[in-house]
């Protein structure tokens, strides 16, 4: 990482005197913490704090900025996010802020029972009034600080640069910051806050879309793009192109040089092992393996088979047994003989006979022409068994009434699932038939024969091709056709229209009197018509869908060269999808920058591009000229000579290029414009802050404990520190 | 607590001795969640209406909104995109994207949208 977090507990607290102050950058990014009159801070990390649970003590700790993931694995950081005590550049969250700043005295090696050092700490421009007096009580309540001054990074930046000659004492600075940029007018040394302009547009914004764009571009990847990675990514390739639709059409034209500026970062990734084809030993031996399953499975059907023959052939004995038993014994005792037994009549013991002599018959596979014979024995069994329904009504109690019924009723029955039979029977015949002229014909003449078959089924896919997709595209709007016009799939077919306009009218309520839907019974009927619509469809739809199948698999016999057309899916697979289907190559692992270089950090000039709806930063600073109060002559040409960047994101190539182009446009012909950049965009600002504090005069810009509760909030809401001392 | 943890320091120590009121007393567990005022809510407070105009402010100081014609690049590729599909709302370079655009399902097309904060939020 271009940025390292210092956080090595300091030990020399204790050779500074209670008047050194203590120098903070508060800044969105990263909390930098020293002491005054030194050239680098002490201690620098990320302004983030985490609150998850030990995995096995359960309890919730405390991890402030960014900490060696390696040892982050005994933690269970899944509900806990990094939270910052920032909303855009202001601090609200003082809880978080509080862990900050224990943290930091702490690695500054404090010690003692309070903070005995006066404070300088950075804010944001016109910072609320309540954040900073939220920020002051908790210094001077919490920690014991003798007294504070509030500063802006923007402006120590700007003095320190003066002071080493990059700028003159007249100027503008523009600051593009983490989650702000600000651009602020600065005369004779002192920040004109009037004239100064803000753009809720950063660095963060700028890693943010590139992290979204890279994630949508390669959703494989998607877990690799952490927010730390990204913001290397941007820190390392991304720059600012001098005219962005110059750069794009370069790249849209594919020539050697966007090549060149294409930058490719490959994962790590390992070619799947190659499976040799199996050896003929191996093969063979698997050969033999199911060749004895197989065996095993069909000794066992075997040996399933006879013992089910031997249980019917038992049963069949005992019933012939009990048949010749029942001839045999007297007229008087059968009652009682058959009680003992468990059937009723001898009726049933011939039935069920009959039943168990077929299923042993089935067992052995013996043809089933006795079958035929059986149902004919059974029909004139039963006309034996419906004695009462040929006898009229008026000669029969009722019991014998019902029991008439309960045959008639049989009877209607099993003639109804005869004459089912015999239809069945019938169709088979009548397809066997069809089948044999298919044959002949085909035989006849195959060329002929094969291409109806095709165009038959080349029309029936069409045909539920169509059916589907207009169902599909009717339900929503999104529609995911491939092919297909724009105008089949997309407007809603007749039936759908109908039902709507059906709905609208039954829903509308034209307001005069009341609503009278459900009066009339023929009202309900509305729901039956809508329903009935997609009925009809269906069936349509199923019937044509049983033809194809049919056709195909014919097509599948006589034909070696049909290939039947895979149905194409609804949904589209997605570049996650795809590259399950092919084995995975070296390029599906590389991630490509090339457009996103230059166009996540257009955003700075462009908010319009993510959706802000505020100036870019060469506009910005046309409308921080404009709203400076008074102007004499000659202070915009010197403003505008000496444009001074600093902040995190000032540091993209190209931007001082892009800046003085963007300026020009605005200004009128021929004025001077020069762009310098700081000499550290990004530690600049404590270093300014550091001189400051070091300077003897500083006292005086501070204010203590007692100022702080004596004067109230309307005094510090107009405390402004001079810069020039 | 393992060993390396304790030794790289990596846990805030919960009582420090430079502090007047340590942070367990200032928030006991488990009971006061304190809500903190959002920046929208710390503004609204602020009532700057109260105060003359031309005095810099929190609020003041934010820039207009933009002057320049909106630049239309395409949301997939980053072209200049001169076209615009109704359907989906996204705008596309060239005849090769549109055909991506329309094959995209409706999540990509939403997220494509939300890096303009121009998707369809339901709330």
């Amino acid at each position: 990482m271009p940025f390292i977090s210092k956080i090595q507990r300091q030990s020399d607290y204790n050779r500074f005197p209670s008047s050194t102050p203590i120098v903070i950058d508060n800044g969105a990014s990263y909390f930098r913490i020293g002491w005054a009159g030194e050239n680098e801070p002490r201690v620098v990390f990320r302004n983030i704090v985490q609150r998850p649970r030990h995995k096995s003590t359960g309890e919730t700790v405390t991890i402030v900025g960014d900490q060696d993931t390696a040892l982050l694995k005994y933690f269970d950081c899944t509900r806990s996010g990094p939270r910052s005590a920032f909303d855009s550049n202001v601090v609200f969250q003082f809880e978080i802020m509080e862990y900050v700043l224990d943290f930091a005295f702490d690695r500054l090696g404090t010690n003692g029972s309070r903070i005995d050092h006066p404070i300088l700490i950075t804010e944001c421009v016109c910072n609320p009034v309540q954040s900073r007096s939220k920020m002051a009580e908790l210094l001077f309540e919490t920690y014991g600080v003798p007294s504070i001054a509030f500063g802006v990074d923007a402006a120590f930046s700007y003095m320190y640069n003066q002071q080493h000659g990059i700028c003159e004492k007249d100027g503008l600075a523009i600051c593009p910051g983490f989650t702000t940029t600000h651009v602020i007018p600065f005369v004779d040394g002192e920040p004109v806050y009037k004239g100064c302009c803000r753009t809720n547009i950063g660095g963060y914004h700028v890693t943010d879309n590139l992290k979204q764009l890279l994630s949508l571009k390669y959703p494989y990847h998607m877990a690799r793009f952490t927010w730390e990675k990204v913001e290397d990514l941007k820190m390392e390739h991304c720059y600012i192109a001098s005219d962005y639709a110059l750069e794009a059409r370069l790249f849209q034209k594919g020539g050697k040089e966007a090549e060149d500026k294409t930058r490719c970062w490959q994962l790590p990734w390992v070619p799947p092992p190659t499976e040799e084809p199996p050896s003929e030993e191996e093969m063979a031996r698997k050969a033999a393996i199911r060749e004895r399953q197989g065996q095993r499975l069909r000794e066992m059907a075997e040996a399933k088979r006879s013992s089910r023959i031997n249980e019917l052939e038992n049963q069949l004995h005992g019933l012939e047994f009990l048949l010749h038993q029942l001839g045999q014994v007297k007229e008087e005792e059968i009652p009682s003989f058959l009680s003992d037994t468990g059937y009723v009549s001898k009726q049933e013991i011939e039935s069920t006979l009959t039943k168990v002599s077929q299923s042993l018959r089935k067992a052995k596979g013996e043809p089933k022409a006795e079958q035929v014979e059986n149902e004919e024995k059974a029909d004139s069994s039963t006309s034996e068994k419906y004695p009462l329904i040929n006898v009229p009504d008026n000669m029969l109690t009722p019991e014998q009434l019902k029991e008439k019924k309960r045959q008639v009723f049989l009877k209607t029955t099993t003639e109804g699932r005869q004459r089912a039979k015999q239809k069945r029977f019938e169709e088979e015949l009548e397809r066997e038939k069809k089948n044999q002229q298919d044959e002949e014909r085909r035989l006849e003449n195959p060329e002929l024969y094969l291409e109806q078959m095709r165009t038959k089924y080349k029309e029936l896919y069409e045909k539920v091709e169509q059916r589907k997709r207009l169902k599909t595209n009717g339900g929503h709007t999104n529609g995911n056709s491939l092919s297909g016009g724009v105008g089949r799939g997309e407007r809603l077919n007749a039936a759908q229209r109908e039902r709507m306009r059906l709905l609208t009218t039954a829903a509308f309520d034209r307001g005069k009197g009341e609503d009278t839907f459900g009066a009339k019974d023929e009202d309900w009927q509305l729901y039956k018509l809508m329903s009935k619509d997609n009925d009809n469809d269906d069936d349509g739809a199923d019937e044509d869908e049983a033809e194809l199948a049919r056709v195909c698999s014919r097509l599948q016999e006589i034909d070696p060269t049909f290939v039947p057309k895979p149905e194409s899916t609804s949904l589209q697979p997605t570049n996650a999808e795809a590259p399950s289907f092919c084995p995975l190559t070296k390029e599906d692992y590389q991630i490509v920058l090339g457009v996103e270089r230059f166009r996540c950090p257009e955003i700075l000039f462009h908010p319009n591009l993510v959706g802000i709806d505020q100036a870019g930063l060469d506009e910005m600073t046309g409308v921080s000229i404009r709203r400076l109060p008074s102007k004499d002559e000659g202070l915009e040409d010197r403003l505008t000579s000496s444009i001074f960047m600093t902040g995190g994101c000032s540091l993209f190539p190209g931007i001082n290029e892009r800046l003085e182009a963007g300026i020009r446009m605005l200004r009128p012909c021929g004025a001077p414009i020069k762009v310098v950049r700081a000499l550290d965009p990004v530690l600049d600002a404590w270093r300014g802050a550091s001189i400051y504090a070091a300077n003897l005069q500083f006292p005086q810009q501070t204010f203590t404990r007692a100022d702080y509760y004596d004067k109230g909030e309307d005094w510090l809401r107009r405390y402004q520190l001079r810069y020039t001392l | 607590m393992e060993a390396e943890v304790i030794k790289a320091e990596l846990v805030l120590p919960t009582h420090m001795t430079f502090k007047r009121i340590q942070i367990y007393e200032k928030y006991p567990k488990g009971q006061s969640k304190v809500r903190w005022k959002q920046l929208k809510q710390i503004l609204q407070a602020e009532n700057y209406q109260n105060y003359p105009p031309d005095e810099p402010n929190y609020v003041n100081i934010e820039s207009p909104p933009s002057m320049h014609p909106c630049k239309r690049i395409c949301d997939i590729t980053g072209f200049e995109a001169p076209y615009h599909d109704p359907r989906t709302n996204l705008r596309y370079a060239n005849a090769d994207v549109f055909k991506l655009v329309r094959s995209l399902p409706n999540e990509y097309v939403q997220r494509y949208l939300a890096l303009r904060k121009a998707a369809v939020v339901l709330r």
